[in-house]
């Protein structure tokens, strides 16, 4: 139900939201300088191992810092948090599993490499 | 939009209101719906390293098939349109209605562009020979993206239908500042999507002779 | 003590004004009859309709069962042909996990958390009627894949085109509910798509697909209502385990449906797109299908027998006199039955060679489910023990579920172990198993809970002598039916062929199975004649016959339309037990004022955004069938499905005042009930 009559908002909270904008900006930079880290990273003469590895951090790194700060999680109840993990961490344990019992090795390939 | 039952005033028991809570929720779900997405992909890159063949029978390797300046582009337009959302939904809760139009305009946009470069991106592939039909390549790899398109899409469709409905004046107040940061949170869920595919589906095909894949395979001429 | 007169409506929402939505069209919600049924957001109208939808296609499956019992009474026997066996046996799996049982559980949801959790209604009540509408849409796609069949064999299509070009010709599913890839789907290269089954798979999985869509509002309706609408002082671990359930319930199905939804859109683009998913011949990877579906299926398992857990652990305490013995581990257990319920997929695929270490794992993770099951069941006795014990219908069927639920438990554990498993596998044991959790279990429970709930749902009393005689026939029935099966599956009889031959020792036990089968179906059937005579016609009874525990007992039956005319503040687990019993632990909270109590608009956008699906679900399966323009049709139907839910948000939730007896201050007499 929009209801239009609404109290103005108080000078807390604009300012609180004043402080979220500047947070919005200097993570909109890093999100950019971490995407271009990355796609220099992919060229770099490095072990695949520790690229990978640096690429997941970088991954994992802007996904919680959306979800953190521009879906606002640090700002709300801790439960919603929770509810969103939930799905993650289960998907996550869940495919990690399925990927590992499929092996190039156990299956012919013969007609397909 | 708003579809609260009875107490469209009262607190919830745990203060989160049902429009903020149900979102999340259905994110989560969504979390299980693009991890077997990404993981049908990421499994059959896994068994089949080398790539697929051509409509002429060659064998063609993904690390030529994939253009990176394309696909980074795309990724830091979904990712500024993030910040913008996240702008967008801050001026409504500040009760700025023209930033508010500014931003989600800002938004639409940079949406469409993501779709412009993806639909560039799936017509440049099909005339190289990757279609849905010759390589489970192409079958996980159209699908996989293009529900992530579809899902920017009905994105973009929902904000499009905001921005004229805030013409009405009846977006505004609590409500109204919660109806954008739902959609926003869809939104902001398609980009952190976006945030894994980008690194599982194309950065990792880059790393090493032939991507994490394929290191076993004779090396791809670049 | 009791609030009843608390309770009496005094107003009747057809006498109000009518109002005009946002969008200029004036609101049903004046509306009686059929256009009230049809436009209802009233999650008990929602929870009946579930609930009546779910007992029409028990019959239904039942119907499947006993043809299939019926062809498979003595041996080499042609009641059916091997296709419409297999076509049988589909729609009966089908049937009974997606039309009956998950139906009949939201039927309890819906009708019993918002009462459990001194709510009004659920958080998005147009939503919910969305979800029941998606469900009955599906269920008719799903189910008229019977007609074209049928259609199909009295060669009423013979004259089309179409229909000779079709290369199979088999209109009703016959993959079996989990249709295997790749009989369901696709082998040849470079997109040729060519197919080993006919439309009925096309059916089959827009069908599911839709069930899944409707699962999923509804879950996420609830789980934010379970959250979020609880009345003051009714923390989590006041809620009434049956709450409890239903809240764990529905977080399986949003985290497990994507998976099938997934699944069934992969499979879709290998049958409507010659994609490659599942498709041999182009390297796709069949035992991917059985990976995905069981990603699902397990959990889908838990989601069918959680909510029967809960009717039980709310029926025993009830009849028993006693509160639920290990009310915190009961609960705890369920959530971690749910949790597990997601790392044991594999179990159902020892066979496909999953290679020594994964079997293990998934061989010790299943076992490990037996714990908190094994829990459950300590508990539900410890209710009992000592008890005051009350043999009511729903008592004895809910006893009846704590013992055959064992047995099924019981076989369970023999599959999870992998090398007994590789003998079991596809054979009539692993029938008489799941029947055994299933049937024994799940619906035994559910009918206790009909039993139980009925007289608050209708305000009438079930006739108990039938009412125990129907149960007596569906106990003995069923073990006459599935019992002999674990005999017949150990001693070699396949699951899924449509005959035997005589002479390999199966002839007897197969007879009594099919006699166990009929009485039964006959059992069931006399069951819910039995109910359906007590909607209408049967005994009006007290508003607390069974001397209830949980806040439902303490309203009148039936319920009024705003449920609580003030909001309770409770005190207390099992508080309207305490409250009548001991001491006050059932408050009000003057919330209503002078208006009355705010009730949400009905409406026609749900019923209209859920009709899209049904044009989308004719056009697939009829695309495939090579029907002309029948692509027109599917885009038609997302069309509707749009305009849905774009009207749907722009006509605003609305709502009006309904005046209660504590907004007037007068206990006004209850014949005004508005139903």
């Amino acid at each position: 139900m929009s209801s239009s009559h609404e109290a103005a908002p108080s000078p807390d909270f604009l300012a609180e939201e004043v402080r979220r904008y500047h947070h919005f900006i200097v993570l909109a930079l890093w999100l950019a300088v971490v995407t271009g880290a990355e796609i220099v990273l992919i060229f770099l003469p490095l072990p695949v191992a520790v690229v990978l590895t640096i690429l997941t951090l970088m991954s994992a790194g802007k996904f919680f810092a959306v979800i953190l700060w521009f879906m606002h999680l640090i700002y709300d109840k801790r439960l919603l948090f929770w509810c969103f993990f939930a799905g993650l961490a289960l998907a996550f344990a869940t495919y990690t599993a399925l990927l590992c019992l499929f092996s190039a090795d156990r299956i012919d390939t013969r007609w397909f490499s | 939009m708003s579809d609260t039952a009875a107490a469209h005033e009262a607190p919830t028991s745990t203060g989160i209101d049902h429009k903020k809570l149900i979102m999340w929720l259905f994110l989560a779900s969504d979390c299980m719906f693009f991890g077997t997405l990404i993981s049908t992909h990421l499994l059959y890159r896994k068994l089949y390293p080398a790539g697929f063949t051509d409509a002429e029978g060659h064998q063609r390797f993904i690390q030529n098939l994939f253009n990176i300046e394309l696909t980074s582009f795309s990724t830091f337009i979904l990712l500024m349109s993030s910040f913008l959302m996240a702008l967008a939904v801050s001026a409504m809760h500040k009760g700025q209605i023209k930033s508010f139009r500014r931003n989600v305009l800002g938004v639409i946009f940079f949406g469409l562009i993501f779709l412009g470069c993806q639909v560039f991106e799936f017509t440049h592939f099909y005339h190289q020979g990757l279609t849905i039909q010759n390589s489970v390549l192409g079958s996980t790899f159209y699908v996989l993206t293009g529900t992530h398109g579809t899902h920017v899409a009905i994105g973009v469709l929902w904000l499009i239908l905001m921005y004229f409905y805030s013409f009405t004046g009846k977006l505004g107040g609590h409500m109204g500042a919660l109806d954008v940061e739902v959609a926003g949170l869809y939104w902001h869920f398609v980009d952190i999507v976006w945030i894994i595919i980008f690194t599982a589906v194309y950065l990792v095909e880059y790393l090493g002779p032939n991507g994490i894949w394929g290191s076993g395979l004779p090396a791809v001429a670049k | 003590m009791s609030h009843d007169s608390h309770h009496a409506p005094v107003a009747c929402k057809t006498e109000l004004a009518p109002e005009r939505s946002d969008l200029g069209l004036i609101r049903p919600d004046r509306s009686t009859g059929l256009i009230d049924w049809l436009t209802t957001v009233d999650h008990k109208k929602i929870g009946i309709l579930y609930g009546a939808f779910a007992m029409f296609y028990f019959l239904v499956g039942g119907v499947e069962a006993l043809a299939i019992r019926t062809q498979l009474a003595r041996p080499d026997n042609d009641f059916v042909t091997a296709r419409m066996y297999n076509q049988l046996f589909t729609m009966h799996g089908t049937t009974m996990i997606f039309l009956g049982v998950m139906p009949l559980s939201a039927a309890f949801f819906n009708f019993l958390v918002p009462l459990q959790i001194g709510a009004r209604d659920v958080a998005f009540p147009r939503l919910n009627a969305f979800s029941l509408w998606t469900f009955v849409f599906g269920a008719f796609v799903l189910n008229a894949s019977w007609f074209f069949e049928f259609a199909h064999l009295a060669g009423w299509f013979n004259s089309f085109e179409w229909h000779k070009a079709l290369v199979y010709t088999d209109f009703a599913p016959a993959n079996g509910w989990f249709s295997y890839a790749p009989l369901s789907g696709t082998f040849g290269q470079n997109g040729q798509a060519l197919r080993f089954t006919g439309v009925g798979t096309d059916f089959w999985i827009i069908g599911i697909q839709v069930l899944g869509i409707a699962s999923l509002a509804a879950s996420f309706n609830f789980i934010c209502t379970i959250i979020n609408m609880r009345a003051k002082g009714m923390t989590m671990m006041r809620l009434p385990v049956f709450t409890w359930m239903t809240l764990v319930t529905a977080v399986l199905i949003i985290l497990a449906f994507p998976a099938i939804t997934v699944a069934l859109i992969e499979l879709m683009f290998d049958r409507a797109f010659g994609a490659n998913f599942f498709n041999p011949s182009s390297g796709g990877q069949p035992v991917l299908w059985q990976h995905l579906f069981w990603i699902f299926g397990h959990p889908e398992v838990y989601i069918l027998v959680l909510p029967a857990m809960g009717i039980v652990s709310e029926v025993l305490p009830t009849f028993s006199g006693k509160s639920l013995f290990g009310y915190p581990i009961i609960v705890f257990s369920g959530a971690v039955i749910g949790f597990l319920g997601f790392a044991v997929w594999s179990h159902h695929m020892f066979t496909t060679g999953l290679g020594p270490v994964p079997t293990a794992a998934f061989s010790l993770l299943t076992m490990a489910i037996a714990v908190p099951t094994g829990v459950k069941i300590f508990n539900w006795l410890g209710t009992i023990w000592g008890g005051r014990v009350r043999f009511t219908p729903p008592m004895v069927l809910a006893l009846g579920f704590i013992w055959m639920f064992m047995c099924g438990g019981f076989s369970g554990v023999m599959h999870s172990s992998a090398p007994a498993d590789s003998q079991q596998q596809d054979s009539y044991f692993v029938i008489a198993h799941f029947h055994y959790v299933l049937l024994g279990g799940v619906l035994l429970g559910l009918m206790a809970g009909l039993y139980f709930w009925f007289p608050k749902i209708f305000g009438r009393m079930p006739n108990a002598p039938i009412a125990y005689i129907a149960s007596g026939m569906v106990i003995l029935g069923f073990n006459l039916a599935f019992g002999p099966m674990h005999y017949l599956g150990l001693a070699g009889m396949p699951r899924r062929t449509h005959t035997y031959h005589a002479g390999n020792g199966w002839e007897t036990w197969n007879f009594v199975a099919t006699i166990g089968a009929y009485i039964l179906g006959l059992g069931v059937f006399l069951a819910f004649v039995n109910l359906v005579w007590t909607a209408f016609r049967g005994k009006k009874c007290s508003n607390d016959p069974w001397d209830g525990r949980t806040l439902e007992w303490s309203l009148p039956s039936p319920v009024p339309e705003y449920n609580f005319a003030q909001a309770p503040i409770v005190a207390a687990r099992d508080a309207y037990f305490e409250d009548k019993h001991g001491g006050k632990r059932i408050g009000t909270e003057n919330d209503g004022g002078e208006a009355g109590v705010h009730m949400p608009s009905q409406s026609w956008m749900p019923l209209l955004a859920s009709a899209g699906f049904l044009f989308a679900g004719f056009g697939m399966p009829m695309m495939a069938m090579g029907i002309p323009h029948a692509g027109w049709i599917v885009i038609s139907g997302l069309g509707v499905l749009f305009i849905g839910i774009w009207l749907w948000a722009l006509e605003g939730p609305g709502g009006y005042m309904l005046k209660t007896p504590a907004a007037s201050g007068t206990p006004a007499p209850t014949e005004t009930v508005a139903h």
